[in-house]
């Protein structure tokens, strides 16, 4: 085993490790299926992980003194369950088939270049899950149509403003106290289930994916990432309430 | 119900030529930008989409609605009907010049206003307790038929608003007694799936699902709440 395929190796690893990080997969799944392809090629990878950065460290299985150690950012890419599961599937298929680098590779790049979801498409999904989050708590047909198009204009105003590359805790409290804004016009129909519109209109926001890896990655023993996740996630959570606090505090003078 | 429309013929009778004067403005920036466009024009009429939005906070639900529960939400929310037009005025975004697909549907949603008066009299009501095309649900059907006569680029924060206002609307018919308000929601409903299936056209960048797909849920959710209010209504 050459330097040289080493360092290919661990060229492919890292990103693969920083798409799957990026994508929001948690720790122990991303350091597993990486393991996973460096058995298929004949190397060993060792990994640390932080918030925004990975070390990864690619030797020989046989001759350790040839390897490659390297520090990578962890780009933000949108949550993607589709990513999480292809890529996985991968590391599978490399192990088994035992595929060479190249077509692990060429079949990377190809997954990684699928088309992206249609802005308006999820735009309109989750407007119709929030309505529906609204029904599951009790919500009237009212205010089921008020949480649809103010979860349409929050979630429009937060894409709008990630596109614009605003500070993504000012996106959430700005999604939010617009969405919330808009759903206390419920209020002003005397529907009794008005409060309902408004309390699940910023339901898009929660970042689910964030509290449910940091749990995990704390159980598997990756305590400093599963942390950083949580807190990540209680900071966007603080942002949500803050938002919302905004429009409690505008419309009915107090926060309960 | 009482205190709604009390409040209605108290505006109007307070209102009244202050209603035909913003009424008057608006038809002659209208008859500009469909004869000459011209960039003036074009900032006059944003200027006066964000005037008209104040009116409506300040002057209709600050002063005049402000004994109706919550009437405070309502100012906030047109404010931010305002802030939207002054967003499209900063940057430029929508352009105010003709597309020749719905023009006729444009046309014919800048005069719907009108139609509320004679709606409200066919109905047997009187003036001051009418409705009138200065009212929040006709100001929103005309700034409707503005994105939709000159929608070559629209303001798609104003539009969403609209959006919003309208499902307020469609609830009012059943809630409040008000069915001037259908004209609103057979305008939005329709209006809804041509701008956001225009967008989904517009936009080059591969994606999934296919436009088709994306077009068939934004009709069936139009499909959707048009039934809610019909069976509300029924």
């Amino acid at each position: 085993m050459t330097q040289e395929y080493v360092t290919e190796i661990a060229d492919f690893i890292a990103r693969y490790l920083s798409y799957m990080l990026g994508a929001g997969v948690h720790t122990s799944r991303v350091v597993r299926n990486s393991k996973r392809l460096g058995t298929a090629l004949g190397v060993d990878v060792s990994i640390h992980t932080s918030q925004k950065t990975a070390t990864l460290t690619v030797c020989g299985k046989d001759d350790t003194s040839v390897m490659n150690t390297r520090v990578l950012d962890i780009p933000a890419f949108p949550i993607s369950f589709e990513w999480n599961a292809d890529l996985s599937a991968l590391s599978w298929a490399a192990y088994d088939k035992k595929m060479t680098l190249d077509e692990i590779r060429m079949k990377f790049d190809a997954l990684v270049s699928k088309p992206k979801m249609n802005p308006v498409f999820v735009l309109f999904m989750a407007s119709l899950a929030n309505a529906s989050f609204c029904r599951l708590f009790g919500g009237d047909i009212w205010a089921m149509l008020v949480t649809f198009t103010a979860t349409l204009i929050g979630f429009f105003t937060r894409q709008h403003l990630t596109r614009r590359h605003v500070n993504h805790y000012i996106v959430f409290i700005v999604s939010a106290f617009v969405a919330s804004l808009c759903a206390s016009t419920a209020l002003t129909l005397g529907i009794d289930t008005a409060e309902i519109a408004l309390a699940t209109s910023v339901l898009y926001l929660v970042p689910g994916v964030p509290l449910i890896n940091g749990v995990i990655d704390i159980t598997d023993g990756h305590i400093q990432i599963g942390i950083s996740r949580l807190v990540n996630a209680l900071m966007l959570i603080v942002c949500i309430a803050i938002g919302m606090s905004g429009t409690l505090m505008l419309v009915k003078d107090s926060l309960l | 119900m009482d205190i709604f429309w009390n409040t209605i013929a108290d505006y109007n009778a307070a209102t009244w030529p202050y209603q035909i004067g913003l009424m008057a403005v608006a038809a002659i920036l209208t008859v500009i930008l469909w004869l000459r466009p011209c960039t003036w024009a074009k900032v006059a009429m944003k200027i006066y989409m964000v005037a008209v939005s104040l009116w409506i906070a300040f002057v209709y639900y600050g002063q005049f609605a402000s004994g109706r529960d919550y009437s405070s939400v309502m100012t906030i929310f047109w404010c931010m009907m305002a802030a939207a037009w002054i967003y499209d005025l900063v940057t430029h975004f929508s352009s105010f010049q003709k597309s020749g697909r719905y023009r006729p549907w444009g046309v014919i949603m800048l005069l719907l206003p009108l139609v509320y008066p004679l709606i409200s009299v066919l109905r047997g009501m009187e003036f001051p307790m009418i409705a009138t095309p200065m009212l929040p649900s006709a100001v929103a059907l005309y700034m409707l038929g503005m994105l939709m006569a000159f929608n070559n680029r629209i303001n798609f924060f104003a539009f969403i608003f609209i959006v919003h206002w309208s499902i307020i609307a469609i609830s009012k018919i059943v809630l409040f007694d008000i069915p001037e308000d259908i004209l609103l929601a057979a305008a939005c409903l329709p209006s809804m799936f041509i701008f956001f299936k225009e967008a989904v056209d517009a936009d080059k960048t591969e994606h999934k699902p296919s436009v088709k797909a994306v077009s068939a849920l934004i009709l069936l959710v139009a499909v959707l709440i048009g039934a809610c209010m019909v069976i509300e209504y029924v």
